[in-house]
């Protein structure tokens, strides 16, 4: 198990020697169960920090705005930035390194174990929690998580509330880190394509009714692309801005520009909407769940997903996000390619 | 006019509105919006806090503005494309919402009145639902003038009384809508105002959220316009657009044209809704980007709810219904942000 005050201290000792400019953790928020992600800034605000079964955002999306804003300061402060990672968002981090969209050196890494457990899913807790509301999470070994509500603490079984993604996940504990919090351990999973099951054995008919349904609810809102941490193109085919504007643009090219989809909220362009962000992540989604977690609409995104990360491990044997040296799925190939599909 | 009904007569009373489209609030998977009821048995008012509020039905995330096409020689054909007229209610609206709908009344009316909103908006009937418990922990109704059995807005108010509901029909709208069932409706007894009177009190005790010094925010926001609190409190947007989409009072829109072919040229001229929250809301043509970072997005937003629409309107443009607290996919809470601006130094 993490224990909170290791974590504290680790944060502490970085902070006090000047190693790291400031630390992305998990902080409590003042209303309620979720966390906020939390900027640590000074040795004292290292009491803020909290390690709980309700720290499922995948914090490294935050290294794109840290990128950012590097860019434009005139004198940056080179230091790495501190960063608390899960298994899941270590993956992500290497993708990012893979990607060389950040360097080894630009990353403290203060990975957090989640053992042989995993985090919530919000919307299940509260489902069993049937209106009670829940003050406070915290894990209890591996099978148990103890919620407090105003009526005093319940055990639940974890794998009542555990997130999808936990119940399918790769790598409990971080694949890359600087300091390691907690055992490196891994609960077992017999299918982690299980929950495509389901989607998977509907006639071709059918599926095509479901997504139908499903994305013709999306309001775009792009929640699902902001949060991605893999999403991080400075422009996006989904914005009207996706082009360079210089001096010299004529209002004619502008209108000429290629619009790739409309604003409107339309099955048509939901679906190119959704179809360019799942294609543009096979290969490279390391299935935090985020994009399903954060969707208003509760449309289940992460399926998109997971059918390109097992297509990718059964055609082309590839895993995203272990390995930060290995060549992209998409930028490289092997003559044991499959290429049935080129005819 | 003020009513009892019984809750089992209910569904009868929706069926008499034969003549109207009726909405109400609908579950599908965990998620509850307002849709289109074809069996007045499927109305449920037993709901949380809708995803959308009653705004997605009046001012329509996608509204045709014109047709055009060159089809002919002549040159251009346009066709201009109103909402058909038709009267509708919608039930289950929640007393925030619905005081939201006055307050985009006030963007869309005035001096120019916005032909598409108000033909839909003549044609509505806000039947309210009072919240004997908040139907979100973050519902915060009571620090910005609103209250959980608040009629502004509203032409019925329903209010639960255990078996029954306690009826009151505010405008000739709402009366409209009672008057095809008026043998369901009882005059209410002296007892059923008592614990009316009752459950008023009580439910504003269960708001359990508030911001501090309300009164003090839009004057001290004046001075704020340049705070570094702004960068402090954007630090975790992700820069989304839930708060501002989900919110029922803004309505911000964009207007494009969307061409289905090319030639010959034929398209449509559509509004959708836009989001102040979306780095492309402020892009120049020119390239430049007057709000560039997150900061002043955030910084928008609250201005514009707190601050310029106060002094123009004379409300906040917010009614506390919580939504953009519970779906910030990161927790930044509207209520946090206006206490650090009340208790902002330098
Ligand atoms: S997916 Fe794995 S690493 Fe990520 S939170 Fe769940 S159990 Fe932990
Ligand atoms: S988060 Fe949901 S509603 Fe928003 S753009 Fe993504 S799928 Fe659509
Ligand atoms: S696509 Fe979804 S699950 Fe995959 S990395 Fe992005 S946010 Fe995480």
């Amino acid at each position: 198990m993490v224990n909170l005050e290791d974590l504290k201290k680790e944060a502490k000792t970085v902070l006090e020697e000047g190693k790291v400019k400031y630390i992305i953790g998990y902080e409590k928020s003042a209303n309620g169960l979720m966390p906020v992600p939390g900027f640590i800034k000074s040795p004292e605000e290292v009491e803020k920090l909290i390690w709980t079964p309700a720290c499922v955002y995948n914090l490294t999306k935050f290294l794109v705005d840290e990128k950012r804003r590097k860019s434009r300061e005139k004198k940056p402060d080179e230091r790495p930035v501190g960063l608390v990672v899960k298994g899941c968002d270590s993956r992500a981090l290497v993708v990012l390194l893979q990607e060389k969209f950040i360097n080894r050196d630009d990353v403290f890494i203060i990975g957090v174990s989640c053992e042989e457990t995993g985090v919530i899913d919000e919307k299940k807790l509260i489902k069993k929690l049937k209106g009670k509301k829940a003050e406070k999470i915290e894990f209890d070994e591996k099978d148990n998580f103890i919620v407090t509500t105003q009526e005093g603490k319940v055990k639940i079984a974890a794998s009542e509330v555990l997130a999808e993604r936990c119940l399918e996940c790769k790598a409990n504990s971080p694949v890359i880190y600087d300091v390691l919090l907690g055992e490196k351990a891994k609960r077992s999973v017999d299918n982690p394509f299980q929950s495509l099951e389901k989607i998977e054995s509907l006639p071709e008919r059918e599926r095509w009714k479901f997504w139908k349904e499903q994305l013709s609810k999306c309001i775009r809102c792009y929640a699902c692309r902001s949060v991605c941490p893999m999403c991080y193109c400075d422009e996006c085919v989904a914005d009207t801005i996706n082009f360079a504007v210089t001096a010299d643009t004529t209002a004619e090219e502008k209108a000429q520009k290629i619009k790739w989809l409309e604003k409107s909220p339309v099955k048509s362009e939901n679906f190119v909407y959704h179809l360019v962000r799942a294609i543009h992540l096979a290969g490279r989604c390391i299935d935090c769940g985020e994009c399903e977690r954060v969707c208003p609409l509760d449309i289940p995104i992460r399926f998109l997903n997971k059918k390109l990360e097992k297509d990718a491990k059964e055609l082309f044997d590839y895993e995203a996000g272990f390995d930060p040296e290995q060549p992209s799925l998409v930028s490289s190939f092997k003559d044991e390619d499959p290429e049935d599909f080129i005819r | 006019m003020e009513k009892v009904l019984d809750k089992k007569s209910f569904p009868q009373w929706v069926k008499k509105l034969s003549s109207y489209t009726v909405y109400a609030p609908v579950q599908e998977d965990e998620v509850w919006n307002y849709e289109v009821i074809t069996n007045p048995e499927q109305v449920n008012l037993d709901f949380p806090n809708t995803v959308l509020s009653p705004k997605k039905i009046i001012f329509p995330q996608r509204e045709v503005y014109l047709e055009f096409s060159a089809s002919n020689e002549d040159g251009l054909e346009v066709k201009e494309v109103l909402p058909e007229e038709e009267p509708s209610v919608i039930f289950g609206v929640r007393p925030c919402d619905a005081r939201a709908l006055t307050l985009t009344d006030k963007v869309f009316g005035g001096d120019f009145e916005d032909i598409y909103y108000w033909k839909r908006r003549n044609q509505v009937a806000l039947v309210g639902l009072a919240c004997h418990t908040p139907p979100s922990p973050n519902c915060f109704c009571l620090s910005v003038d609103g209250s959980p059995f608040s009629k502004e807005g509203l032409d019925v108010l329903m209010s639960d009384l255990g078996s029954k509901y306690f009826v009151e029909a505010f405008s000739k709208k709402g009366e409209q809508l009672i008057n095809p069932a008026k043998t369901l409706f009882k005059p209410p007894t002296e007892k059923d105002k008592k614990e009316l009177d009752k459950n008023r009190t009580e439910a504003k005790k269960r708001i359990s959220r508030q911001i501090q010094n309300i009164k003090k925010i839009p004057p001290k926001l004046k001075g704020m316009f340049d705070s570094s609190l702004w960068d402090e409190e954007s630090m975790s947007c992700l820069r989304c657009g839930i708060c501002t989409y989900l919110c029922p009072t803004c309505h911000c829109f964009d207007i494009n044209d969307e061409i289905f072919s090319s030639s010959p040229l034929s398209g449509k001229r559509i509004r959708t809704w836009d989001n102040c929250q979306f780095p492309d809301f402020t892009m120049h043509s020119s390239g430049h980007n007057p709000r560039q970072g997150k900061a002043s997005r955030l910084r928008q937003r609250i201005m514009h709810k707190f601050q310029y629409f106060v002094e123009r309107y004379k409300n906040y443009q917010c009614t506390g219904c919580g939504r953009c607290i519970s779906r910030c996919p990161v927790g930044i809470d509207i209520i946090e942000v206006l206490d650090k601006v009340s208790s902002y130094e330098g």
